[in-house]
């Protein structure tokens, strides 16, 4: 009788065999199994799939043994220094970076389990289905763990409830927040997802939050969240690799189509990204602790890697690319400043740079900052006037505009010069508040046109025109709404009122 | 008739709905932009406006001036006498 070892295949006598077990169908056309609205335009047959592959080829084993650890280690880590009292020795302002984060992605992230879940019944390779199934359950798992990290803060800082509840309110963040996930995570097909989300939002992006922000928050003292994203990020370099094998196709079978995929999401994974992340690294993060900005993380993580990316694939860079590159310099400036003088809308609470943050962002910024100058120089004189805990007189109450596609603020473009422009059609008027965001709307307008703005939705009168009204169409309340992380208790006004 | 417009203030960082009368001087879009941003970008009390291209008359109204509903419209410092 053999013994056990001999009987036992080795990994490389059955693994390829397991996830590359595909099959010719004799009672139903193939159409029938991966209908095109399904599975994605082009329709290609099994046989233009075939050569599907990525480089992790994990097994079900080899995934559950590894997750395992990582929540092992995330739990560790927890139980070490995930209480309360260990987020209150951090600094305020960047309680507010994780706040963000934490309203903005976990829920995100099970979005992107359902995109992943129609990759894997019909992405058109089995071994491409079945990396999906991967992605789809490391996706539950990166919602699961920032909803259990926060929770557990709720009842120290009730802001942390946004954990939660944004994705599920109509807050302004949260209506720009869904329109980009509803389409990119929850309806896409598999193909435009794996271009989409994989390729150009993983590959492209992420490595900003998770990888760029998880060095700051050590810096910060913030070993929870850099714990958290690092782990995240082990998952999400992972099933990020389902994008290039499905762009490879695309590019082979419809070159045009496959640009202008890589061209609508990554401007869209940008704004997502310049609030998010820029906000974090720019603002958020004590001044001390920063360690490149927020445009240099991008020159090294997206401009340097991602181009290099898309050279190797045959395509080229976005036709909107110097509107790109002007942008990095301004928006996130831009809507920094516009949020401050709103901060009451949104969850978390925000800084005004005082003059040594505001010497650092001249350094980072040298053709855009004095552009910005004038406007804190105001916002800071208007605190000096009042005095601390007086919020509203560097507030505004005046309905601000929304880009009809990409749904946020209209701040593109810079001080001097903004990029809004007005387009009709009928007798509806849709504003953007750049060129490529105009351009998205006018390929796909059947699909964005029905969507209300915030103030498409006052002026139908479905949402209150009234500030205080409006903060609670918003789901905001006092008690947590945004205001000054310091209330205005700011060394340089008191030293200059003196 | 109420006549929402986008307005952006040079100098300010976003754009805003500015709510005025279709029988109100085109002066007042400015005004109301003005103050609708003064935590961000100080008044200066003197004005123009201009939509679509082409500079307004501050004292037409906002019919005459022929500006529509949602229109952009750009309000900048006078040139300094």
């Amino acid at each position: 009788m053999k013994d056990e070892a001999t009987r036992s295949l080795k990994r490389e006598q059955w693994h390829d065999l397991a996830r590359k077990l595909d099959w010719g169908f004799s009672y139903v056309d193939a159409k029938d199994v991966f209908p095109e609205a399904m599975s994605g335009t082009p329709w290609l047959s099994h046989q233009d799939w075939a050569d599907w592959d990525e480089p992790y080829r994990t097994s079900y084993t080899e995934y559950v043994s590894s997750q395992v650890a990582k929540e092992a280690s995330v739990n560790a880590v927890r139980e070490a220094i995930g209480r309360p009292e260990d987020f209150a020795r951090l600094e305020r302002p960047w309680l507010s970076a994780l706040k963000l984060h934490s309203a903005t992605l976990p829920l995100a992230e099970f979005a992107a389990a359902i995109g992943n879940l129609r990759a894997a019944r019909f992405g058109r390779d089995s071994a491409w289905r079945t990396t999906a199934a991967f992605g789809a359950m490391d996706e539950f798992r990166h919602t699961q763990i920032p909803l259990l990290l926060m929770h557990g803060l709720l009842p120290w800082d009730p802001q942390f409830d946004w954990t939660h509840k944004f994705f599920h309110s109509e807050n302004w963040v949260a209506v720009a927040g869904r329109h980009l996930a509803d389409e990119l995570l929850l309806c896409a097909n598999p193909i435009e997802f794996a271009v989409g989300t994989n390729f150009v939002f993983e590959t492209g992006f992420t490595n900003l939050q998770f990888i760029g922000l998880s060095s700051l928050a050590r810096n910060t003292g913030d070993r929870m969240f850099e714990n958290m994203v690092n782990s995240i990020q082990t998952d999400e370099a992972r099933h990020a690799q389902i994008g290039k094998p499905v762009l490879a196709t695309l590019v082979k079978h419809d070159p045009e189509y496959a640009q202008y995929l890589v061209d609508k999401w990554f401007w869209r994974s940008w704004h997502f990204f310049a609030v998010v992340t820029g906000f974090a690294m720019d603002y958020l993060t004590p001044v001390r602790d920063r360690t490149a900005s927020f445009k240099e993380f991008m020159q090294e993580w997206v401009l340097g890697q991602f181009q290099a990316s898309l050279e190797e694939m045959g395509l080229k860079r976005p036709w909107y690319w110097d509107t790109f590159l002007a942008s990095l310099d301004n928006y996130h400036h831009m809507v920094y400043a516009s949020a401050y003088t709103y901060r009451a809308t949104v969850w978390f609470d925000m800084v005004v740079p005082g003059p040594e943050e505001r010497a650092w962002l001249r350094e980072k910024y040298p053709d855009s900052w004095p552009e910005f100058e004038p406007i804190w120089d105001r916002i800071s004189e208007r605190w000096k006037e009042v005095g601390p805990e007086v919020e509203w007189h560097t507030h505004g109450a005046t309905p601000v505009g929304f880009c009809a596609l990409c749904q946020m603020v209209l701040c593109e473009g810079a001080p001097g010069n903004n990029h809004a422009r007005v387009i009709r059609r009928g007798t509806d008027a849709h504003i953007f508040c750049s060129e490529p965001c105009q351009w998205l709307f006018e390929k796909e307008p059947d699909r964005y046109e029905g969507h209300k703005d915030v103030v498409k939705r006052i002026l139908a009168g479905e949402a209150p025109a009234n500030l205080l009204q409006l903060l609670r169409h918003f789901g905001l309340s006092p008690g947590d709404w945004g205001r000054d992380a310091h209330r205005g208790h700011y060394p340089w006004a008191k030293r200059e009122a003196g | 008739m109420l006549v929402p417009l986008y307005g952006f203030l040079l100098g300010d960082t976003l754009g805003l709905i500015v709510l005025v009368q279709d029988t109100d001087p085109v002066a007042r879009i400015a005004e109301s932009l003005e103050q609708a941003a003064c935590m961000r970008v100080v008044p200066t009390g003197r004005n123009r406006v201009a939509s679509g291209g082409r500079e307004l008359d501050l004292e037409m109204t906002v019919a005459q001036a022929g500006l529509a509903a949602l229109d952009r419209v750009d309000v900048y410092p006078a040139k300094a006498d």
